[in-house]
């Protein structure tokens, strides 16, 4: 077994560490129904990843706004599907909390409502892509596009939920810019989020690899 | 869902989000180095 595919290994180790730690080292945060507060390392770096993902696509779409890199339209692509993924698996959790905590799946809080809106923005961008038969056209349309929808990220993810009273519990870093979290659990939710940015970057650069072997295929067709 | 029932709730979910992606990302190494070999 070659170093490269050690790795992957260690990751999955490392997975099954954070949830060994999220549910027997952490202790039960103060303030929350049963164990319902343990979501919190699995649901954070969810929307972590999802934030990392559209950040990820942005830069893949001005790349190509830039070169016209075929590849960067595909970067930019798997980054803003992985993003869609992770911020429904965000929404998943959350509402799941939800129901714990407040008795309904949905509760037309500001952070569920931003989270939706952003979902039905990024999936446009699939909507838009699907529309387009040309490629070239298709990948000028879906940068452009995904740098307007990035536009909208920041204030969906990070001042709407600040601005309006919700149910959702205190961020990480809370309002008073304080960290008012018990130090186990602070080292289990940085480890989830290594873990969940390690997995991204695993299948983010597995989707890469597997459209530059459909662009080489592609290419070599078209001579 | 009660509160004691919550736990269970959040492994479940927690496991099988993790799983699965792990799974579906061995899955898809494996078929993107038989595609890069291919080559």
């Amino acid at each position: 077994m070659t170093d490269k595919r050690v790795w992957k290994w260690v990751l999955g180790a490392w997975l099954l560490l954070v949830i060994w730690a999220a549910f027997f080292y952490a202790p039960a945060a103060k303030g929350f129904k049963g164990e319902s507060a343990r979501i919190v390392f699995f649901h954070v770096p969810q929307a972590w990843v999802a934030v990392l993902a559209f950040c990820v696509n942005l830069i893949a779409s001005i790349r190509f706004m830039r070169g016209h890199d075929p590849l960067d339209d595909a970067r930019a692509a798997t980054a803003a599907r992985l993003g869609l993924v992770f911020s429904v698996l965000a929404t998943v959790t959350g509402s799941l909390f939800a129901r714990v905590m407040w008795g309904s799946f949905w509760n037309w809080d500001p952070r569920e409502v931003s989270i939706a809106i952003l979902l039905l923005i990024y999936a446009a961008y699939f909507a838009l892509r699907e529309a387009i038969p040309d490629e070239e056209r298709r990948a000028s349309l879906s940068a452009a596009y995904a740098v307007l929808a990035f536009v909208t990220m920041p204030f969906l993810v990070f001042v709407v939920p600040r601005i309006y009273w919700s149910l959702h519990p205190d961020t990480i870093i809370n309002a008073r810019g304080a960290l008012d979290m018990e130090s186990r659990m602070f080292q289990v939710l940085m480890g989830s989020l290594v873990g969940f940015t390690g997995l991204f970057f695993w299948l983010y650069t597995l989707d890469v690899r597997l459209a530059r072997v459909k662009l080489a295929r592609q290419r070599r067709e078209e001579v | 869902m009660p509160a004691s029932e919550s736990l269970v709730w959040v492994a479940a979910v927690t496991i099988v989000i993790w799983a699965g992606v792990f799974v579906y990302c061995l899955g898809l190494d494996r078929r993107v180095r038989s595609l890069e070999d291919g080559e």
